[in-house]
């Protein structure tokens, strides 16, 4: 009967929730004039088809609110830009802060047309993404424009999708094709931070300016070349992603698949797929890695096969002796836009097994051993250090555009029991005591017999005294 | 036409410059001069550089020295201001860009100081010469310029030292650590072991012939059993069960084993072993000892 119930349940559950996001299919969309909407219909009918349920909204709408009982009433939220300066009492810095905190993921698209609200500037800055402060600032590259829309201006400009920003992370934003990128407001990340990340890069010809500024020339641009960022992202981290969209008019419906021209040859712009891309990573369809099962076992000469069964506990061992072989693996699977897939970090990457007691002993990388339908499970061998104490499994993978991974496992490390050390006739050095000692106990018995049963020697010396 | 298009883009691509389409930018009487401090102005080394080739030596900067590049910028033919003029430097290795921004005036004519306070410390580090090029741009239909146009090399004093800065975290795999074990415990060679093992156990034939010598024997043995047969039986076998227990405490029993068996043999040593001695006593007083 439970079990009738319960499966109906998942039944409905799946009916209901077609969502391919991981997290949750709430989309709040802020637009302040609703005839705008019409501009990035195509966008917003694609996030509709992948199963989110949209709200649209405008800043100054009375009941909007991102939180409702404390809790956060939507799971993502896409900022368009606003004309007015302020975004009113329900988007300030703060609330938008707080809607990270509680793992809400933010699309914030920004446009030099209409001035960034201070709300979204203070928020940016806080997350140490820095934008320029005046109003009307734009981007340009006199090398990579379009020559059909922007043959004056160079503000529009078009560049490749982008590629992996180190080798050692994988790319969720590639493909072939260019992006129009038109007006945008360029970022600048502060270089301390590892949770921030580039995913567009500004080629190193271009430059912010304020087109207010009356000089001719320019003199002291806000950034220069890959050290702007077009499109730059923060995954927080609770894993909440925040990704800062320089241009919002990228997403608009007319550059979703706008012929351009660069350099002379006329391309098509691949906006569509981009965005898609994009908000994809952001409202956690990609990127997202789910640890399954992690079991560790001492190597006896066999090897074990993992039960990836959630119904079997993973009944590890929760002791072992110091300088002992062990065995661990973990299984780990990446949510890929609607299922989970089995996960292969990037070709230069490794994912690390920490055996710890407050610093490692051991790190090593793990590497894939099998592969289930929507898993990899990861391996490694090692013998326990010659200490003994409180050690934990660790693994702590945390990577750009990938949402973290932190397990432990504790277990404790024992010395050797008295019966475990090698015996002392296997010991060479020792051969001379034991020898010893088997010569003192015949000597012993000798004695004793002697003792016992010696007859006197002949008393015929002491007779003749 | 199409031909001619794609010529100038492909041009363009290879970092290529065309000096002779109708309006494009360039740069003309550019010279590039290195002065050290307390020099007179424009007494170092003086360097022509040509919009279409790089200059074939490296330009060397020192500590105190200072680098200035003069050109007077043209688009076409006639002398005149553009927006975007840079001098942008690359390190070969990592791809680290920095622009200097060209201060440029009304007639075209421009002008950038460079001396190593100026530069990121990356580069002041950097193995390789750095790539200088110049790219000039502006609003409109002009075909931009971007060349490189000498390489810099930084050379700095090994005396004075540089901070740099601690490198921020970035999240990547970390070294691997393998533990290190400590070193097993060590026997001497087996060849010495042996031969002092063999030492101690002549001592044990030693120790008799010496007792033989000085006419130990057990000619009372018959005499003993004859007189107290069953003590001195269990009396010596008890000593010798007992050297037994010890023996199977060492190889495999444990002390619960051991204790039980050692309190029966001793207990028959005590009782067997009095009755035994008085026997020994008895041949003492007989004189038989």
């Amino acid at each position: 009967m439970r079990w009738a119930f319960s499966s109906a349940l998942v039944l409905v559950w799946t009916a209901v929730v077609a969502a391919k996001s991981f997290s949750g299919n709430r989309l709040l969309v802020v637009l302040e004039e609703q005839g705008e909407r019409e501009k990035y219909s195509v966008f917003l009918e694609d996030l509709t088809s992948r199963g989110y349920t949209t709200t649209v909204e405008s800043p100054k709408a009375d009941k909007l609110s991102l939180f409702r009982h404390g809790e956060r009433a939507y799971d993502h939220v896409l900022l368009l830009p606003a004309k007015s300066k302020g975004l009113g009492p329900a988007l300030t810095a703060n609330n938008i802060l707080e809607f990270l905190k509680k793992e809400g993921n933010i699309i914030i698209a920004l446009s030099s047309e209409s001035g960034t609200p201070t709300a979204v500037q203070s928020a940016l800055l806080e997350l140490d993404i820095s934008i320029p402060a005046d109003k009307g600032a734009v981007v340009v590259d006199h090398f990579n424009y379009d020559a059909t829309s922007a043959s004056e201006k160079h503000d529009v400009l078009l560049l490749e999708l982008p590629g992996a920003i180190r080798s050692s992370i994988k790319n969720y934003f590639g493909g072939d094709g260019y992006i129009a990128v038109p007006r945008a407001v360029g970022q600048v990340l502060g270089n301390e931070s590892p949770l921030l990340a580039p995913v567009l890069r500004a080629p190193s010809t271009a430059y912010s300016y304020n087109p207010k500024d009356e000089a001719e020339a320019v003199e002291d641009p806000f950034a220069v070349g890959k050290q702007l960022n077009l499109i730059s992202t923060m995954q927080a981290n609770n894993a909440a992603r925040l990704t800062v969209v320089g241009s919002a008019e990228l997403l608009q419906n007319k550059w979703f698949s706008e012929s351009a021209k660069l350099a002379g040859k006329t391309i098509k712009t691949a906006n569509r797929e981009f965005a898609h891309k994009l908000s994809a990573w952001t409202f956690k369809e990609t990127g997202v890695l789910k640890v399954g099962k992690i079991i560790h076992y001492q190597d006896e000469g066999k090897s074990k096969k993992m039960n990836t069964s959630t119904a079997v506990p993973e009944n590890n061992p929760g002791i072992y002796r110091v300088k002992t072989d062990v065995h661990f693996q973990v299984e780990i699977s990446e949510y890929s836009n609607d299922h989970l897939i089995p996960f292969t970090p990037a070709s230069t990457d490794n994912i690390q097994l920490e055996f710890s007691m407050l610093s490692p002993f051991q790190r090593l990388n793990l590497s894939p051993i099998a592969q289930t339908a929507n898993a990899t499970i990861f391996g490694v061998a090692f013998k326990t250090p010659d200490q003994h104490g409180i050690f934990n499994f660790r693994i702590n993978y945390r990577r750009p555009f990938l949402t973290n991974i932190d397990e432990k496992r504790q277990v404790t490390v024992r010395h050797f029991a008295h019966d475990e050390w090698p015996r002392s006739w296997q010991i060479s050095g020792a051969w001379v005591w034991i020898g010893g000692i088997w010569v003192t106990v015949a000597g012993w018995l000798a004695f004793v017999a002697l003792w016992l049963w010696s007859k006197p020697a002949e008393r015929s010396v002491k007779k003749t005294q | 036409m199409r031909v001619l298009s794609s010529f100038v883009s492909s041009l363009l691509l290879s970092g290529a410059t065309i000096v002779s389409a109708a309006s494009s930018w360039s740069f003309e009487d550019a010279t590039v001069s290195v002065s050290s401090k307390g020099a007179g102005v424009g007494a170092g080394p003086k360097d022509k550089l040509s919009p279409s080739t790089p200059l074939a030596k490296s330009v060397s900067l020192g500590v105190s020295d200072t680098l200035k590049l003069l050109l007077t910028i043209v688009d076409g033919k006639t002398a005149k201001r553009p927006h975007q003029a840079f001098l942008t430097l690359t390190d070969p290795i990592t791809g680290l860009e920095e622009s200097l921004v060209l201060n440029v005036k009304e007639s075209g004519k421009g002008k950038v100081d460079v001396s190593q306070k100026d530069l990121p410390h990356q580069f002041l580090t950097s193995s390789k010469p750095i790539a200088a090029s110049i790219v000039i741009g502006s609003f409109g239909s002009s075909t931009p310029y971007k060349s490189k146009v000498f390489d810099l090399q930084v050379s700095r004093d090994p005396n004075v030292p540089l901070t740099i800065p601690e490198a921020p975290l970035r999240y990547a795999a970390e070294p691997e650590i393998r533990h290190i074990f400590r070193a097993d415990p060590q026997s001497p060679p087996k060849m010495i072991t042996i031969v002092f093992a063999a030492a101690v156990v002549a001592a044990l034939p030693v120790l008799f012939g010496v007792w033989a010598t000085l006419g130990a024997n057990v000619g009372h043995l018959s005499k003993a059993l004859g007189d107290a047969p069953v003590s001195h039986a269990l009396f010596y076998g008890s000593i010798l069960a007992m050297e037994g227990i010890f023996f199977m405490y060492y190889t495999s029993w444990n002390l619960f084993q051991t204790l039980p068996a050692a309190g029966l043999v001793g207990v028959v040593a005590f009782l067997s072993g009095s009755r035994a001695l008085t026997e020994v006593q008895e041949r003492r007083l007989a004189g038989l000892r």
